[in-house]
């Protein structure tokens, strides 16, 4: 420690390179950027601030978005277990390829999806036809919202899941039988709780995700000002109307959101992990 | 009896896994399952704690019917190999599953918690999460979870195999101590035959999904029934033996001795004893060889004998041969006064006695292919079903394709097909009493047909049982009467059937299906044998009459052509 390093020098060689890397890509891509967002929201003043932030529009905006993306990873908690557990705990032919499809989302270009919900689900689609009929109307309305967004959280929440499914070994399950448990409690008391911690992480992430999610939401969702119009929505207008000051604040909120859910992903793990002991203290 | 299995048989893809396993376990009998990987124990195991649904077959536990019972309702307990706590609750609300479920009192439950506990000896760990306990802890803690709603049976599931060798000697105490405590039935599956031999009242051991034999450690030990527990269960030389009435020896005899039986006999190295001189009075003088390997080992020495195939004994099994295929290796082991009063030296000629041999019951020591001529037999003696059933029994396999006086004095193996009933006939007559006869290219059955003459004798179940236990196939023991046999008299063609299994079941512990049908002998015959193109038959023979050899004969010669074992009933034999 004479001096003054900051970490154990490694058998390795490159440790001062690949850091140096690491702080200059860091700096260049994510830092900077998001540093000029923040000082670019702290040069309005605060009282004007607030009040671009409380604003009426986009108070409905952040109600839709928080709670279309909320809503929709609360249902990508349910199907995407249900989901997993059948990639997982069954063998039936074609069990590859769905287990490859689970990922389309993520590949796909969300304006792909977007426009492609959008037909399907307009009063002239396939779907949006057939509802239509029974009185529901998914496409321009918040059900499109929550819609897309069930579309885009699927993966997160079924590769969070499906690692710790596999974990809860046959072998568990045949012990709470053996003690006497029948099937809904093995489920209840050994198979949801083995897989909470990372059911909520994948929630927490689809959460995240529903929260910035523009693309494939602009299509379907109609986009009407108090009604289906979500947050990153907001900004562009804003930014179309030349209202950088106003676009700066919501993005600035958005910033500080994403930061909060980044939090609250971390605590759901370790707390994942403490709950099985694997890190000290209770 | 605490556990009765009877019957039991799972399959997996049509493959019995366990296959017609019958078993009792009195009241706090602790018997241990001992197998290979792959015997199908912990199949067996999992069976009779519901946890795995059987094709076939019954289990009663404390006399009740728990065949078709789910496993939280069968009252067992289960431990296994890699604990299977539940990760998410601390050792205490582990121990308390059982009970939880059960909804007992919280003031009751607490209290058998504790109790637990403290049979475990881990009182004060009900706070800890398993990853915070070690290996052996974990277990313990496994143990007593599986103890709290006072099971009837207890069930483990190798709980020492992820456990190093010394708290795998403490926990076996643990178990054992707890056991004995609470006089619990249980039943303990391992490969490892120290394990066996330190927890056990009773051995099973287990291959390839059967049981091929149970009882006491020291008896199992001192004499065993097949070669493979003979070998299992501790180190064994197989060596190939002559009974000429009372007298058992070693030399090879010439082909014009009929009367010397063929015998596979079991030497444990610790019986052997080596003297630089002749054989001392009183043993059995086996051969000689040369000393190959000293081993030191402590209390014990190791040596390895290499005796010559030519002017010696040979061995049972071809796996102790050496590469130059003129020599093999016998093992002898001798205490410390021992090879203080004689050392030897490596390279050193020594005589070989036995102090014990055990002669295996099996009636199976060996198979001679016949054929005319040496391809025919080299043929005969390379086809998948003997060469598999030679490795499986641990068997040789030697070859013959001259003419001599009397039959070979292992099992001769025939080619099916014209001229084959005249052969199996001469060598009936001549010196042996059972002929394997085999198509071109035959293959392992899948199901085998048992059927025994008039009368089904101990001799000939323990041919076609000694057959079995080296088959993973279905077996069924056949009776067929004339379709004329009156109602009244049907009843005790069923009894003698039964007998039969009986028989087959005290005898060789062998388990097997019954059928009986009136008919057309031939007819009947042949559809059971259409039920399943990969039959094999097992054909008892009386009196050698002309229609029996008909029979037999258009059996070896006409298609379609199917393995068939002929057993010749000794009282019909002159």
């Amino acid at each position: 420690m004479a001096r003054g390093r900051i970490v154990a020098p490694s058998p390795l060689p490159g440790f001062g390179l690949t850091l140096g890397f690491t702080t200059f890509f860091l700096s260049a891509v994510v830092l900077l950027p998001l540093a000029a967002l923040v000082i670019r929201a702290f040069e309005i003043p605060p009282g004007e601030l607030f009040g671009l932030l409380t604003d009426e529009r986009a108070l409905a905006s952040y109600r839709l978005s928080f709670g279309a993306a909320a809503l929709a990873a609360g249902i990508n908690a349910v199907f995407g277990f249900i989901v997993a557990w059948s990639l997982v705990r069954y063998d039936f032919p074609g069990r590859r390829l769905l287990d490859a499809m689970i990922d389309l989302p993520f590949a796909l270009p969300t304006a792909v999806s977007g426009i492609a919900l959008a037909t399907v689900f307009s009063p002239a689609g396939w779907l949006g036809g057939q509802l239509a009929l029974a009185g529901v109307q998914v496409a321009y309305t918040r059900v499109g919202v929550v819609v897309a967004l069930v579309l885009i959280g699927l993966p997160f929440v079924v590769r969070s899941v499906q690692p710790a499914l596999i974990d809860v070994h046959r072998d568990l399950e045949d012990a709470a039988e053996s003690l006497g448990a029948g099937g809904l409690q093995v489920f209840r008391r050994i198979i949801l709780p083995t897989v909470l911690p990372a059911l909520a992480t994948g929630f927490t992430l689809a959460f995240a995700r529903g929260i910035g999610e523009y693309g494939s939401i602009v299509f379907i969702s109609g986009n009407l000002p108090f009604e289906t119009e979500i947050t990153p929505l907001l900004i562009v207008i804003r930014l179309e109307q030349y209202d950088y000051a106003g676009a700066a604040a919501l993005g600035f909120f958005m910033l500080a959101t994403s930061f909060l859910m980044l939090l609250a992903i971390n605590a759901v793990q370790g707390w994942g992990q403490r709950r099985l002991g694997l890190v000290a203290g209770r | 009896m605490s556990i009765t299995l009877d019957q039991v048989t799972k399959r997996y893809q049509s493959l019995p896994v366990v296959n017609d396993v019958s078993l009792e376990i009195g009241e706090g009998e602790l018997l241990v399952l001992l197998g290979p990987s792959g015997s199908g124990k912990s199949t067996l195991l999992r069976a009779i704690a519901g946890l795995v649904e059987i094709d076939h077959g019954q289990v009663y536990l404390h006399g009740r019917e728990v065949t078709a019972v789910a496993a939280r309702d069968r009252g067992v307990g289960f431990v296994f190999q890699h604990y299977a706590l539940f990760r998410h609750m601390s050792v205490a609300d582990n121990v308390e599953f059982a009970l939880r479920v059960r909804r007992m009192k919280r003031a009751d439950r607490l209290a058998r918690r504790d109790e637990l506990l403290k049979l475990v000896a881990l009182e004060d760990m009900d706070e800890r999460m398993p990853a915070q306990l070690s290996g052996g802890q974990q277990q313990r803690v496994a143990v007593a979870r599986a103890l709290a709603h006072r099971p009837d049976v207890l069930l483990l599931d190798e709980p020492f195999g992820a456990l190093d060798a010394k708290i795998r000697e403490e926990l076996r105490r643990t178990i054992r101590r707890i056991q004995r405590e609470l006089g619990i039935s249980t039943i303990l599956v391992t490969h490892d035959q120290d394990e066996a031999f330190a927890m056990a009242d009773r051995i099973g051991v287990m291959h390839q999904g059967r049981l091929l034999e149970a009882g006491v450690p020291d008896d199992l030990y001192a004499r065993p029934r097949t070669r493979f527990a003979a070998t299992f269960l501790g180190a064994a030389n197989l060596v190939l033996g002559y009974r000429l009435g009372n007298e058992l020896h070693f030399d090879r005899p010439g082909d014009e001795t009929v009367t010397a039986r063929e015998i596979v006999a079991v030497i444990r190295p610790e019986e052997v004893e080596l003297t630089a001189g002749g054989t001392t009075s009183g043993l059995t003088r086996v051969g000689s060889g040369v000393v190959e390997e000293l081993q030191f080992a402590g209390a014990t020495e190791r040596l390895r004998v290499r005796m010559s195939l030519e002017t010696g004994p040979i061995p049972a099994t071809p796996d102790r041969e050496g590469a130059d295929g003129s020599t093999w290796l016998l093992d002898a082991s001798r205490s410390f006064p021992e090879q203080r009063d004689s050392p030897f030296a490596v390279g050193q000629r020594v005589t070989v006695s036995a102090r014990r041999i055990h002669s295996l019951p099996t009636p199976i020591s060996s198979f001679t292919a016949l054929a005319r001529d040496a391809v025919g037999a080299a043929a005969l003696a390379g086809s998948p079903f003997l060469t598999t059933l030679a490795a499986r029994m641990q068997t040789r396999i030697t070859v013959r394709s001259t003419r001599t006086a009397s039959a070979p004095p292992g099992m001769p193996v025939l080619a099916a097909g014209p001229g084959a009933g005249a052969t199996a006939l001469w060598n009936l007559t001549h010196g042996t009493s059972q002929v394997l006869v085999l198509p071109a290219g035959a293959e392992l059955p899948s199901r085998i047909i048992v059927l025994p003459g008039a009368e089904a004798d101990v001799e000939f179940l323990g041919v076609a049982a000694s057959l079995l236990r080296h088959i993973p196939a279905e077996s069924v023991l056949l009776a067929i009467h004339d379709g004329a046999t009156p109602e009244r008299e049907r009843a005790s063609c069923l009894r003698i059937l039964l007998d039969a299994r009986a028989r087959a079941q005290i005898e060789h512990q062998l388990d097997l299906r019954t059928e009986l049908r009136f008919g057309d002998l031939d007819r009947e015959l042949a559809r059971e044998l259409d039920v399943n193109p990969k039959s094999m038959l097992v054909l008892g023979l009386d009196t050698l009459n002309e229609a029996e050899t008909a029979r037999f004969a258009s059996l070896l010669e006409l298609p379609p052509l199917r393995p068939v074992l002929l057993v010749r009933s000794p009282a019909g034999a002159d």
